[in-house]
């Protein structure tokens, strides 16, 4: 019998940056009282990255996130994604004002305090709102765990204990250059934005379909699979973590500029045919200026 | 490569009940589906029936699906049928409830979307006790025997092995036309069918049709309706919906060619269905046009979040479980505390925005299908090898007059072919030979075979005694006759032998004609007829309108390539395709598959496929 594969994931609460859903102030800061909440699209691909562990070894996922008390959500939202057998809430006020070191020093407790010694942790690339893209190669720096970055693709071989995989590089300027390589568990990988996972037999499919659907059930009921666990229960150092634990000063923010539309937008009635005729028109000008080499 | 039992094609009602059955049975099966979910190409008129002949046996969904009576989610049950002849704004009503009941356990109105779904989620979860299970997303390209193999390829899993197959993919199976198990249908063994969903509440629907809130009403419609083609109208009730929809010979069609979009407006327009469809509907005022930009944007979405919350608040309180669950939900304390709100934002409506209330109807989907006519298409060997074709897909649909039934046939075929598989699997005995046959032999112990094959004289007896009453004088002489005789119990007992004798087949072109569906029922109601009056001018939308309001999953590949761009049956897809993807340049017929509902009505001269997983149409009532 082999041992089952134990996963982690790293997910993050972001401001939703879709159109509708953000708000800012005058003064060009994110409303964060108007807008919501999300699970950030880059942890939402870490958790359908650990669901294809899920599909393919059978493993055992937990997903962990640092956040107020009403990141819950998200963990819901990844737990639906990635049918996580458990979730953890990382949350204390004294949590606040963390940098990326401090909250990659807060994250490793927390991985460490998860069911079972893990095999593979996943993060997103970065996180939207920050855009740091720190937090998962120093979590895993504090792990002590081989880190790969921008992977679009993994296999694990768990009779052997390795991940082959493949990354996505940029290298003196050409871009999409895939890397292929192995590594010894225990592996950290952050998810390339490019990430899909591909099933592609039939039995693969139908595990897809039952753990999507225990997943839905699970997600319902999310509360029953939620541990909170604060500073103390932690047992991080306190001067590793939060603000305590951040060398970083913040100096100054600046405003950048709003640069000079070279587009003026016009808001036309879909519903007026001149209007519309008028669009035709307009297209056309501008097909015929085209020249075709 | 993976191996399993039994691979079933096509998640509809046929395939589904297949994976229910062979999961009664204790065996292992797939269920391979292109649409990304199960039940999102599936259109039904629909009514699906529960029948108890007398003389031969059926299986029914109940049979297969044991909750089905307690917890499916079927619309109404059809208590009421009417059929109704008619000419300009003359109307001459039957009533054919007792042939609508003959020999019937039931007959539900059902939205194929949600009901496949439901079936979906009974067939998967059995299926997951024996290894087996339904995959959406796939699409099944080819089936290839290599020696005492059978393998499936699809266009996005690995090559798949099988035992046996069901083949469930509708009308235009592509299984069928691959593996040659038959040719491809012509047009005088279909009908096209097309469809609207109407939205309209719940209590309007009870008071307007006479029915409770369970209960519902079919009516269907012959004459100049369907602008003088073979075929018929329908309006059924659903829950909170009205299906209207016509479905019409595809040979009467292609000898005078009329746009779909029009045959569906015909029937519209006729004053009886405008005054069903009718209701209020909310129509914004101009936004003036000498405001600031972003101030004409702000009252564009407030007034449509505005009229977005009447409509949610009285689709509530005109529906009986809509009502309980705001005042369940602690919204509300009182039925009269929502119609409180509902006037208040129809006050709010008015004065802020100017949004009056106007008498329209309300489309929210528009579908159109292919349909088998099992009298002159159905296969007559509904196999190959070790392949067996059920429902649409063998060419199983039952027309006679008013008796349509499809969705019933499909599930009994899909019973029979998991039984012939599960028998095959018990006693190892999965030769080919041994599996068509017993399917086969199956098949024509079904009643609705012999539905197929035969008049029946007991419903051919309920029929004309509904029209009993009609002075014989009034009727076209031939058919004034014809009925005439056909009253007579000896006389027709003895025709109706001879003609199943001689093969009904035979009688077909005398029956079903321009003269039978349109010039007597136009007769009768130019001479019995009630004259009705719209109270209303319909808004009907366009085209554009219509498919706009469709979900497509646009592939960059066309799953149609046309291969006779010059022929005369091309040139009419031009006018027949009901979404208008083909357009003439040149003398040369062009597609634009984006927009394409899948119908297949083009399927005869073209190189027809499914679209690849996931890709294309997905209704959301079907």
């Amino acid at each position: 019998m082999l041992t089952p594969l134990n996963i982690a994931v790293i997910v993050k609460l972001e401001p939703d940056f879709s159109e509708g859903n953000v708000s800012y102030n005058p003064d060009g800061t994110l409303n964060r009282a108007e807008t919501k909440n999300i699970l950030g699209p880059h942890s939402a691909l870490a958790a359908s990255a650990a669901f294809y562990s899920k599909v393919r070894y059978g493993a055992h996922v937990s997903i962990g996130t640092m956040g107020p008390p009403n990141a819950d959500l998200i963990l819901q939202s990844a737990q639906q994604i990635s049918d996580a057998d458990e979730t953890y809430l990382f949350s204390d006020r004294i949590f606040a004002g963390a940098d990326t070191l401090g909250t990659a020093e807060l994250l490793k407790a927390g991985i460490q305090k998860m069911q079972g010694k893990m095999d593979l942790v996943f993060s997103g690339h970065r996180a939207s709102d920050g855009e740091t893209g720190q937090v998962g190669p120093q979590t895993a720096w504090k792990l002590g765990f081989t880190f790969l970055g921008n992977v679009i693709d993994y296999e694990v071989d768990v009779e052997k204990r390795t991940v082959r995989a493949k990354r996505s590089i940029r290298l003196q300027g050409f871009h999409d250059i895939i890397e292929e390589v192995e590594a010894p568990l225990p592996v950290f990988i952050a998810i390339d934005p490019s990430y899909k996972s591909v099933f592609n037999t039939a039995s693969q499919r139908l595990a897809c379909e039952k753990y999507k659907k225990e997943a839905n059930d699970r997600a319902q009921n999310f509360k029953q699979y939620l541990k909170v666990l604060n500073a103390e229960q932690l047992g991080a150092d306190p001067k590793l973590i939060g603000l305590a634990g951040s060398p970083t000063i913040v100096f100054k923010v600046e405003k950048i500029p709003k640069g000079k539309a070279g587009r003026q937008a016009e808001v036309v009635d879909g519903s007026s045919k001149e209007e519309m005729g008028r669009v035709v028109a307009r297209l056309r000008q501008a097909l015929s200026t085209m020249v075709i080499k | 490569m993976e191996k399993y039992d039994v691979v079933i094609v096509g998640g509809g009602s046929s395939g589904l009940a297949a994976l229910k059955q062979l999961s009664n049975r204790g065996k292992q099966a797939i269920l391979l589906e292109s649409g990304g979910k199960v039940g999102s190409k599936s259109v039904s008129g629909g009514i699906l029936y529960s029948k108890k002949p007398k003389k031969a046996n059926v299986h029914n969904v109940e049979d297969v699906y044991e909750n089905f009576l307690t917890d499916a989610p079927v619309e109404r049950k059809i208590t009421k049928y009417i059929l109704h002849s008619t000419s300009k704004d003359k109307v001459f009503s039957m009533d054919l409830t007792s042939a609508h009941e003959y020999e019937a356990n039931f007959g539900y109105s059902v939205l194929m979307n949600k009901l496949n779904k439901w079936f979906a989620d009974q067939a998967n979860e059995s299926a997951q006790k024996y290894g087996g299970g339904i995959i959406p997303g796939v699409h099944v390209r080819d089936i290839k025997w290599d020696g005492d193999k059978t393998i499936i390829y699809t266009d996005e899993l690995e090559e798949i092995q099988a035992s046996a197959v069901i083949a469930s993919d509708g009308v235009n199976s592509e299984i069928a036309n691959i593996t040659g198990a038959r040719k491809k249908f012509s047009p005088s063994e279909l009908y096209q069918g097309v469809k609207v969903v109407v939205k309209l509440p719940e209590d309007i629907i009870n008071e307007r049709f006479g029915v409770s809130s369970q209960d519902g009403a079919a009516h269907l419609f012959a004459g100049d309706v369907t602008l003088n083609h073979i075929g018929g109208g329908f309006v059924y009730t659903n829950k909170n919906t009205l299906s209207v929809g016509g479905v019409y010979h595809l040979d009467s069609l292609l000898e005078n060619p009329v746009e779909p979009y029009e045959m569906i407006n015909a029937l519209l327009k006729n004053p009886m269905i405008s005054e069903f469809v009718k209701d209020q509907v909310p129509v914004k005022k101009e936004i003036d046009k000498n405001l600031s930009k972003e101030e004409q944007i702000r009252i564009r979405f407030a007034t449509t979040k505005l009229i977005k919350s009447w409509q949610e608040t009285r689709d509530a309180v005109l529906s009986s479980s809509g009502r309980d669950r705001l005042i369940k939900s602690g919204k509300y304390a009182s039925e009269d505390e929502i119609r409180t709100q509902l006037s208040s934002l129809q006050t709010q409506m008015a004065d802020k925005y100017g949004v009056t209330l106007e008498t329209d109807y309300v489309e929210v989907e528009y579908s159109a299908k292919l349909i088998p006519d099992g009298k002159r298409g159905r296969m007559k060997n509904p196999f190959i090898k070790n392949v067996l074709f059920t429902g649409d897909a063998a060419g199983r649909g039952i027309f006679i007059g008013p008796k349509i039934e499809g969705l019933n046939v499909g599930i009994d075929d899909a019973v029979r072919a998991a039984n012939t598989i599960a028998d095959a699997l018990e006693k190892n005995n999965l030769s080919h030979d041994n599996l068509g046959k017993s399917y086969s032999n199956s098949l024509e112990e079904s009643h609705y075979t012999k539905d197929m094959k035969e008049i029946d004289k007991d419903y051919l007896k309920i029929f004309l005694d509904t029209a009993k009453d009609i002075p014989r004088d009034i009727l076209s002489s031939k058919y004034g006759m014809v009925i005439k005789l056909m009253s007579n119990d000896t006389l027709r007992n003895f025709s109706v032998g001879f003609a199943n004798i001689l093969g009904y087949e035979k009688l077909l072109p005398l029956v079903e004609s321009e003269e039978t569906y349109v010039k007597v029922p136009m007769e009768l109601a130019d001479r019995l007829g009630e004259k009705i009056t719209s109270s209303y001018t319909m808004s009907i939308p366009s085209i554009a309108t219509r498919i706009g309001k469709l979900n497509f999953s646009d592939d960059e590949m066309s799953h149609i390539k046309v291969i006779k761009p010059a022929s005369d049956f091309m040139k009419k897809m031009v006018t027949l395709c009901p979404t208008r993807c083909y357009s003439i340049e040149n003398d040369k017929v062009m597609i634009q598959h984006e927009g394409c509902i899948e119908c297949g009505t083009c399927y005869e001269e073209t190189d027809w496929k499914h679209t690849r997983g996931e890709k294309g149409i997905t209704y959301q009532y079907g």
